[in-house]
């Protein structure tokens, strides 16, 4: 038995429609209740928090999971990233109230001590160290394009998809930190155990990818 | 109520004495095959170990300096101690040298671990030109394994010298990302790498097959068409030959996109887990590299593995059946000696002073206790069952 995690939120349809074109069984997926583990054919899926996902594989809980690449940056467990399933694109960007751009255009002495409301405090520790640059980083777990507007942050650092949402809350994009996608990413352990039905899975990626 | 720094711990209760007991037998096991135990300096010069450790655990030192002024980092990994340890101690008339150890280690953590602190088993064998030391040592992982109850463990094995023949005519700068992608087990960035056109279709072709490379033995039939030179998988061969001859066949695995650092390993590499865990339980390999930087030419091979891990996985996670030897007024020389006499046969036992029955009763039962002795009656009682049977009868 193969058990997959998957990332419930914005995703996991995306992330459904997936496992179809793999032709994996997803009936019991669709047609969920509120269960979380649930078994199909040679399938266990597990329905966790995004967060959550590289956990259950790093531990060997889950053998293989479906899960953005934004969330495995933030949380950096070891696991091996089998493919880009090219699936769920959006991006990282730092966004802010239109009057901050000149900041950004700027000598990088400007950006020194911004405070920057996001929940990504390692990319955005990283993406900031890696510029010479110290700011203040205030973790938050929803609602993150609020805090410029409360007077909690400066600017944010958020995915963006269609870019709605940062429009309604008047805040402009001043850079784009990394491009998103779902990554297929399997257990240290299982790549060893489990190869054959992995690469199997890889194989047919590579087909609908191509 | 004290609190220990960030990241540290205290480790206690029935996860020590399984670590022990672990450590005990692996220990027991090396020196019986001629490893001599060392306990390594807690701290390493800087100056010293800087050049010599992976870049990957370079990052990780934990720095600080001595009451004398000296820069230092605390040990992140004995085998450097140990290769500094032999090659100044041992003349080369004396190789080969056999170390092992068993001991804290400290580093910063990497997420999702918490801890600076974590403790190492291992062994390390130098100055043996052959393959026997590679199969030595590994035999030695294995069999530790089981000693401990790991039974469901299994080696992956890979050759750093693959990599490095398959890289040789590529541009240095993508032959580094490649290897990176590897280290950091991201296939998806390996391929993207491929696919950048810095490298030509036949090289490429050869390079993507690298990550499939996994399964049994036959799979080094398939690697060595991808070499000009055969001859690179030769050790790897011989030592799988090996170890099939021992019985091991179906608790090894080949993965050739197994990685480490280049300039450090030099040779086969390998990694040990258990089924039941998603990460690797500790690892080792061939070092030569390093051993050359001590001025040593030769082979150097060791591993070292997470005590606490395979403690936690060993047949000592159950609490071991024992005895509580209730005094009952009895006089202090008389429980000691008969206690003593328990404790021969083969039993663990904890003598209870109480003057109180109950609460004697009461102590093994939330000991998790299995027998209760009650010396002055003679008579043992099941603490499962609560059947009573007669001490002697019971110690026969």
């Amino acid at each position: 038995m193969l058990t997959v995690a998957l990332p419930t939120g914005r995703v996991l349809n995306e992330g459904i429609h997936l496992l179809d074109q793999l032709e994996m069984p997803t009936k019991g997926l669709t047609e969920r209740g509120r269960e979380l583990v649930i078994e199909e054919g040679p399938y266990r899926y597990i329905l966790a928090k995004p967060m959550d996902v590289p956990l259950h594989v790093t531990y060997g809980v889950a053998d293989l999971a479906l899960l953005g690449s934004d969330v495995m940056w933030e949380i950096g467990a070891p696991l091996i990233e089998l493919a880009d399933t090219g699936k769920g694109k959006c991006r990282v960007v730092i966004a802010g109230p239109e009057f901050l751009a000149e900041k950004f255009i700027g000598h990088k002495s400007e950006l020194m001590w911004l405070r920057v409301a996001t929940k990504y405090p390692n990319i955005a520790d990283r993406y900031f160290s890696s510029r010479g640059v110290q700011v203040e980083i205030i973790h938050m777990h929803g609602s993150i394009e609020l805090a410029p507007r409360l007077g909690l942050s400066d600017c944010i650092m958020d995915i963006v998809q269609t870019g709605n949402t940062l429009r309604a809350n008047h805040l402009k994009i001043f850079e784009t930190v990394t491009p998103v996608s779902l990554r297929l990413a399997a257990s240290i352990k299982s790549v060893q155990t489990k190869w054959q039905e992995l690469s199997g899975l890889l194989d047919k990626l590579r087909a609908i990818r191509s | 109520m004290s609190r220990l720094p960030r990241g540290c711990t205290n480790v206690g209760g029935h996860l020590a004495s399984s670590m022990q007991r672990c450590r005990s037998e692996m220990i027991s096991l090396m020196h019986s095959y001629g490893y001599q135990t060392f306990w390594p300096s807690a701290l390493q010069l800087l100056e010293t170990a800087w050049d010599r450790l992976p870049s990957s655990l370079r990052k990780r030192l934990i720095t600080l300096n001595t009451p004398f002024a000296e820069p230092c980092c605390l040990r992140a990994d004995i085998t450097l101690a140990a290769v500094s340890y032999l090659s100044s101690h041992f003349s080369p008339e004396e190789r080969p040298l056999r170390l092992c150890y068993a001991d804290r280690i400290y580093k910063t953590p990497v997420r999702p671990d918490t801890y600076l602190e974590g403790f190492q088993v291992g062994a390390e064998l130098l100055g043996w030109e052959g393959d026997g030391a590679d199969t030595e040592l590994i035999f030695l992982l294995l069999q530790s394994m089981d000693m401990v109850g790991v039974e469901d463990s299994f080696l992956v094995l890979g050759d750093v010298t693959f990599l490095q023949d398959l890289l040789f005519d590529i541009d240095k700068e993508i032959a580094k990302a490649l290897v990176s992608a590897l280290e950091k087990g991201s296939y998806a960035e390996y391929y993207s790498l491929l696919k950048l056109g810095r490298i030509n279709t036949a090289q490429a072709e050869k390079l993507s097959r690298v990550p499939s490379l996994k399964g049994n033995m036959e799979i080094l039939d398939e690697a060595e068409r991808l070499l000009d030179d055969r001859g690179s998988l030769r050790s790897l061969r011989k030592i799988l030959s090996s170890l099939a001859e021992m019985g091991f066949k179906d608790r090894i695995k080949v993965d050739l996109s197994l990685v480490r650092e280049l300039n450090y390993y030099s040779g086969p590499i390998f990694d040990i887990y258990t089924r039941r865990h998603g990460r690797s339980l500790g690892g080792g390999g061939r070092y030569d590299g390093l051993l050359s930087g001590y001025g040593i030419l030769g082979q150097a091979i060791g591993f070292a593995i997470d005590l606490e891990l395979i403690a936690s996985f060993s047949k000592y996670t159950e609490v071991e059946p024992s005895v509580m030897i209730w005094a009952g007024g009895l006089s202090t020389g008389d429980v000691i000696a008969q206690a003593e006499e328990i404790r021969v046969k083969g039993h663990s036992i904890e003598i209870s002073w109480t003057p109180s029955r109950e609460d004697s009763i009461h102590l093994a039962k939330m000991r998790g206790l299995t027998f209760w002795i009650e010396l002055p009656e003679s008579k043992v009682i099941d603490m499962n069952t609560g059947l009573a049977t007669n001490l002697a009868k019971w110690v026969e």
